[in-house]
Parts: structure tokens; C-alpha cells; sequence
């Protein structure tokens, strides 16, 4: 008998049993697929969008959105770089606004020298300073930065997910890493000085 | 090309290629031309150098901040979990043969003729604002996850303007027994909303106020109140009333007794 003659016979508790476990077995390739990425996806949320909240509902936004296309996935493809085109798709479905940048507090406070006395101190200081920096940039730049030097996406993957030829992509790219420059180098005699001081 | 068949590459083409060398994706041809010149040029060589240090610095920046994923991750399984036990998603490809995915692309069309000729009651995407507005009621109100909300009326009127709808509306909107206790932003169906939580101090109830785009609501219009059409629907044991304004969408929701929501809906329609 063929598998159509068994699956016409088959009683309707079989067929439901059958859904159960396919949708079981979804969910489970899923978890392998896709949660592992959650941690990524809300690192870059959380700096497009400025609150830990927002970047929440976005990344959890996104990844319902993969769930309930995960049948489109092709097994074997880059995930990762899937999730991030649907993260990027619903952050720009969702209009501009929540992109502005927060008020920021100056880390040296007017009339107070903070110099930094230990590496741990230096390290500290020097992150924050950096992430401020970063959190200064358009969000253009800060997208592409993010996507290359946090999540080490290539050039050719950061075209897929934003939908941009390559060459915007590394021209967009190369601004980004210059006005970062611009704004960190200037505001670091500090740093300078601890590093020539051996630390 | 130089006499020898070698690529070159100048300083200017470095700082172009500078992308593509630092995420290794030149080929091997461009690669070895690119690492020729740095050897010639220590100006291109400690430009690259600084580029890459400065990489590393942003890098080690953000991994040191601290993410709570864990609970994160288990909100989304119970969402996804919530959504597979509904059977909103269950894919074709979980039916194998041509004649079961004939079958069902047959029962799916009669399910949307009947859909649509029920008066456009409960259309399976728009309703879905519906189902996430009461799930996001009971995570955030029931339940009290921890989330940052705003209680400062006049930071949630900036909150409000910057999602196009009126500052003066939250505040509008107290009243009849209950104040403006806090709120937030938040996704339904995929679409950013302001989220306000008002009190009377035995319950609460979230209104979700959202600038009018192209969407229509769901569902039967149970009454009409200053020239608005109330709708109501009920995706769990939360209850849930809506209308819209030529400027607004407005979703209720409370976890009291069925007239509640519209009882707000009703005060809601006269105030925006």
C-alpha cells in the first residue's frame, strides 16, 4: 500500500499526534537555529534604539517574526545574518523617532581632574568612552559599525541585511570608523598619558 | 598589474580596500597586493594599525555591558510556545504529499471566504493587535515583569509626541475614577504603540494609543460614542474594546469584567 492509501486511513488523533510533533520538532530546530542569536540581535537593539525596553520588544518582535516564517529558512544558511535582515526590517517599519540619542553625561565633570590609576580604571574609563562615542555617530554609522566590529559581519553579509550594494556598505563603513576616530582621539590626553606612563 | 603580472595598489585604493582587508574578504590577489604595499608604506601600515586598535577598543566597550538574556529568552520561548499551542503556525511542509498540500490550500480558502464574508469580524492579521495587546497586559501589568516605565506625566507626554500623538493626551485620558500611573513603548503586531497603564486603585488598565496609519480594526462594532465606533473582543481572559479617530488607534484592555473595557473606551472616545 502507498503512503497516500495509509495517510487516507490514517484517524484524525493520528494527524493531530502528527502536527504535535512536527510543530515540536520546529521548535526545537528553532532553539538551535535562531535563540542562540538573541544575545547579538539585543546588543545591536540596544544601541539603535537608546532603551533596554524598546530593544526588548524589538529583538523579541524579531524573532517571532522568524518563528512564524521559519518554514522561508533554508537550513544550512547563515541564521545569523536572516535574523538580522528581520531585526533591521522591523526596526525601519517602525519609523526614525526612537533613534535619537540620550542626554549624556559628561565623564569628566568640569573642574574635576578624573585621571584614571589603575588598568582596570583605564580599561573602564576607556570602554565607556568609546561606547559614548559611538553613541554620538548618525545611526547609519552606528549600524554599520555595530554589524562589523561587535558582531564581525563581512561586508557582504552587512549588504544583505541592510539591502545596500557593497559599496555603500564599506564607503559607509570607512566614514563611520573616521568620525568615531574624530571623536574619541581628541578627548583621550588622559588615556595618552597613562599609556606612556607604562600604566 | 606591474611588469611581473603583480597586482599594485596604491595608498588611495588602500583606504578604500581598508573594509574588506580588516573583515578578510579580499582575495588572494588583493590580499597579497595589499599586504605588499604595507610593507612599503609604514604611513598606510600604522594607519591600519590605529584602525584595528580602535576596533578592538569598541569592541571590548560594548561586550562589557551587562544583558539579562536569560530571562529575556525564556519570554520569547513562552511567547513562541503560546503561539505553536494556538496552531497559528503550522507549516505545509509538515504535510508531505501534493494532495494534503492541495487539501489545505483548498480548506484555507474557504475558511478566508467564510472569514470575509463575517463581516471582516476578527481578520487573522489585524486581530492579532488584539491578542498582543492582552498578552502585553498580562506580562506587564498582571504579572509586573520588570520593565522601565516612565511615571512622570510630563516625560510621558514627550514619550507620546515623539510617536505623533498628542502630550496633552495621556493626561486627557485620566479621569472617571482612574489616573495615569506610568508608561512605556511597545510592539503590537509588529507596530509601535504608547503604552499607558491607569489606576483607580484597585485596578488597572492599559490603553494603547497609536498615531493612524492605513490599519482598521477588527471586529463587530458593539456601540457608537461621539461619532466613534467601539469594537470589542475578548482573546483570553483579558477583555479588549477599540476605536479609532481621524488622528488615533486606541486599544483597551483590562482584566475586570467585560464592561470595563468599554466603560474606558466609552470615557476615551469623548476625551481624544
Amino acid at each position: 500500500m502507498g503512503q497516500a492509501g495509509v495517510l487516507r486511513r490514517m484517524p484524525a488523533s493520528f494527524s493531530r499526534e502528527r502536527n504535535r510533533t512536527t510543530v515540536i520538532g520546529r521548535q526545537n530546530e528553532f532553539e538551535k537555529v535562531a535563540m542562540p542569536h538573541s544575545r547579538s540581535m539585543l546588543r545591536v537593539a540596544r544601541r539603535l534604539t537608546f532603551d533596554p525596553a524598546t530593544a526588548e520588544d524589538l529583538v523579541q518582535e524579531t524573532l517571532l517574526r522568524a518563528w512564524r516564517n521559519f518554514d522561508q529558512f533554508e537550513a544550512g544558511t547563515n541564521a545569523r545574518a536572516w535574523l538580522f535582515r528581520i531585526l533591521f526590517n522591523a526596526f525601519y517599519a517602525q519609523g526614525r523617532k526612537v533613534r535619537s540619542a540620550p542626554v549624556l553625561v559628561p565623564l569628566q565633570m568640569p573642574g574635576r581632574e578624573t585621571e584614571p590609576q589603575s588598568r582596570a580604571d583605564h580599561t573602564l574609563l576607556e570602554g565607556a568612552m568609546v561606547t559614548r562615542a559611538l553613541d554620538e555617530l548618525s545611526a547609519e554609522h552606528r549600524t554599520v559599525l555595530l554589524l562589523a566590529v561587535v558582531e564581525g559581519f563581512t561586508c557582504r553579509e552587512m549588504a544583505d541585511i541592510l539591502s545596500l550594494p557593497i559599496g555603500t556598505v564599506m564607503s559607509r563603513l570607512s566614514r563611520a570608523r573616521q568620525a568615531l576616530r574624530e571623536r574619541i582621539e581628541p578627548a583621550s590626553p588622559a588615556l595618552h598619558r597613562v599609556r606612556a606612563g607604562g600604566e | 598589474m606591474n611588469g611581473e603580472g603583480t597586482m599594485v595598489v596604491g595608498c588611495k585604493e588602500i583606504a578604500e580596500l581598508a573594509p574588506l582587508y580588516l573583515s578578510a574578504e579580499l582575495d588572494r590577489a588583493r590580499s597579497a597586493a595589499f599586504d605588499a604595499h604595507l610593507k612599503s608604506c609604514p604611513a598606510c601600515m600604522q594607519e591600519l594599525e590605529r584602525q584595528a586598535h580602535l576596533d578592538a577598543r569598541l569592541r571590548e566597550g560594548i561586550m562589557a555591558e551587562t544583558l539579562d538574556a536569560v530571562n529575556f529568552d525564556r519570554r520569547v520561548r513562552e511567547r513562541i510556545a503560546a503561539e505553536a499551542g494556538k496552531g497559528y503556525w503550522l507549516p505545509l511542509s509538515g504535510l508531505r504529499g501534493r494532495r494534503w498540500a492541495l487539501a489545505a490550500v483548498g480548506i484555507g480558502a474557504v475558511l478566508l471566504v467564510v472569514a470575509a464574508g463575517y463581516r471582516g469580524l476578527l481578520g487573522p492579521h489585524v486581530a492579532r493587535v488584539y491578542a498582543d495587546a492582552a498578552l502585553d497586559h498580562r506580562r506587564e501589568v498582571i504579572e509586573q515583569q520588570p520593565r522601565h516605565w516612565l511615571v512622570d506625566p510630563a516625560q510621558i507626554a514627550a514619550l507620546a509626541e515623539t510617536r505623533g500623538v498628542a502630550g496633552s493626551a495621556p493626561l486627557a485620558l485620566a479621569g472617571n475614577g482612574y489616573h495615569l500611573e506610568r508608561g512605556r513603548l511597545c510592539f503590537l503586531d509588529g507596530r509601535i504603540f504608547l503604552h499607558l497603564v491607569y489606576s483607580n486603585g484597585a485596578a488597572e488598565v492599559s490603553v494603547y494609543l497609536r498615531e493612524r496609519g492605513a490599519e482598521s480594526l477588527p471586529g463587530r462594532v458593539r456601540e457608537t460614542e461621539n461619532g466613534r465606533n467601539l469594537r470589542a473582543s475578548n482573546p483570553g481572559d483579558e477583555h479588549v474594546a477599540s476605536f479609532q479617530t481621524d488622528r488615533l488607534t486606541v486599544v483597551v484592555v483590562t482584566d475586570q469584567p467585560a464592561d470595563a473595557a468599554l466603560q474606558m473606551a466609552r470615557f476615551a472616545a469623548t476625551r481624544l
